[in-house]
């Protein structure tokens, strides 16, 4: 594991992710996995499509049981929210104190900006985790089990996985105007460091995004695509 | 884009607060400069100025002729608007863009006076910005930062909805910046908008 990490190191947040601590000496990947109880195969393929971005066993990972996906996708929300965010909250609070005087004004401006965007990064997970990640389960357990009611027949028709897909853009959009203001528009900062810091945090951010709305829109979206339409050709009264 | 020049030259305090109320509820960025008699207006701003020059029959009534002679250079470039009484006056000497009657409702004179902004952001071909957006793409971005839609905005500047979406393609392309709250930003950072004309929730 340890050679892993030395290779990319931006493989740190993602194991941390699957609750694998440091300090683990020279254990293989495979020790780790049966210590922490992880499913070896979606261990190394998510290891992998992060460390390699033309590797992406689309097919392969589809073959994971939804349940496993859907663990990983809410640690990265976790992730994404008790960690990266409040990061750049906090370097962006320590820019503002700095530029006080010189700056204050657009200093606010990033400041409400980037509220707006946790605002509404939030809101999406929140629906996520608590609409469509059980409507997801709900679909899974009809399908393993061949039996489905006439009520989930007519809530895949309400409310489909296609609907969800085309929510990701905006998230997205708005980091990479706010990156884009803050490298073009904005008058440069007192402590240019500082802000390189900030900034470096957001692409990070950015590609931990685009990888993980990858794996929904992907991986998840068309497995649950595929059930509901099993679903619905096998059921339909 | 620079703030919009505006003059009101009225011998009543209450008639030019009254039109000042006006011109703030536009939301545009004007800069208004207040005139409350003739001798003061020597002190105009130079030649080609652009914007808009606000007086009422009374006031045109006390300037001397040579004043009014060399007001109709001076402020050749601005938009003209009389602000009329219905009494006769020496306005025949003056060619005005437009009139507007002193007893009008305020519907109707913002009206007129959007119909000028219109004219002058058209007009307007000053050097365009580092990013290459033109004053009339400004003027859809101004628009789209203080959160009026596609229709809103084709109406205000009598364009299509059609128009003001590829306006908006180009403002995109060019400033790299897809959001409308990202817009509204780069509005607020090049002073496009006031802050207070931002919409408060997205």
């Amino acid at each position: 594991m340890a050679e892993v990490i030395h290779l990319n190191y931006h493989l740190l947040p993602i194991i941390s992710r699957f609750g694998i601590h440091l300090g683990f000496g020279d254990k293989t990947i495979e020790q780790l996995c049966t210590e922490y109880n992880l499913d070896l195969n979606f261990f190394l393929v998510i290891l992998n499509s992060y460390h390699d971005k033309d590797y992406f066993p689309r097919k392969h990972l589809q073959g994971f049981p939804v349940k496993l996906i859907i663990e990983y996708l809410r640690k990265s929300h976790d992730y994404y929210l008790t960690i990266k965010i409040p990061l750049i909250d906090k370097l962006l609070k320590q820019l503002s104190l700095k530029d006080k005087g010189l700056n204050g004004e657009s200093m606010q401006l990033i400041d409400k900006f980037f509220n707006e965007y946790k605002d509404e990064l939030s809101t999406h997970i929140q629906r996520e985790e608590e609409k469509v990640y059980p409507y997801i389960f709900t679909v899974e357990e009809a399908f393993r089990q061949g039996q489905a009611n006439s009520d989930l027949v007519a809530l895949i028709r309400k409310y489909s996985i296609d609907d969800y897909e085309s929510e990701h853009d905006n998230v997205e959009d708005k980091l990479y105007d706010l990156q884009n203001i803050i490298i073009k528009y904005l008058p440069p900062p007192l402590d240019m460091n500082l802000c390189h810091t900030i900034l470096m945090e957001m692409f990070r951010l950015e590609t931990d995004l685009y990888d993980h709305a990858r794996i929904e829109d992907m991986v998840l979206v068309p497995k649950v695509r595929y059930m509901e339409k099993w679903i619905e050709e096998h059921f339909t009264p | 884009m620079d703030y919009i020049n505006v003059i009101i030259a009225d011998l009543s305090q209450l008639s030019r607060l009254g039109l000042i109320t006006l011109l703030n509820r536009m939301k545009y960025p004007f800069h208004i400069r207040e005139i409350s008699t003739p001798d003061k207006l020597t002190a105009l701003p130079a030649k080609d100025q652009t914007g808009i020059f606000l007086i009422s029959s009374a006031f045109l009534r006390k300037c001397p002729p040579s004043l009014i002679h060399s007001l109709q250079t001076r402020l050749d470039s601005m938009a003209r608007l009389l602000i009329s009484d219905g009494e006769p006056g020496p306005e025949k000497n003056f060619r005005f863009s437009d009139i507007i009657d002193s007893t009008d409702p305020g519907k109707n004179i913002t009206r007129k006076l959007e119909k000028q902004l219109s004219l002058i952001y058209t007009q307007k071909e000053g050097p365009d910005s580092p990013e290459g957006i033109s004053d009339r793409e400004k003027e859809v971005l101004r628009l789209v930062a203080v959160g009026l839609t596609n229709k809103e905005i084709g109406d205000k500047l009598f364009i299509s909805s059609h128009t003001v979406i590829t306006h908006r393609k180009n403002i995109t392309a060019k400033l790299g910046i897809k959001t409308i709250a990202g817009l509204t930003m780069y509005a607020l950072i090049n002073h496009l908008i006031v802050p207070e004309e931002k919409p408060d929730t997205q």
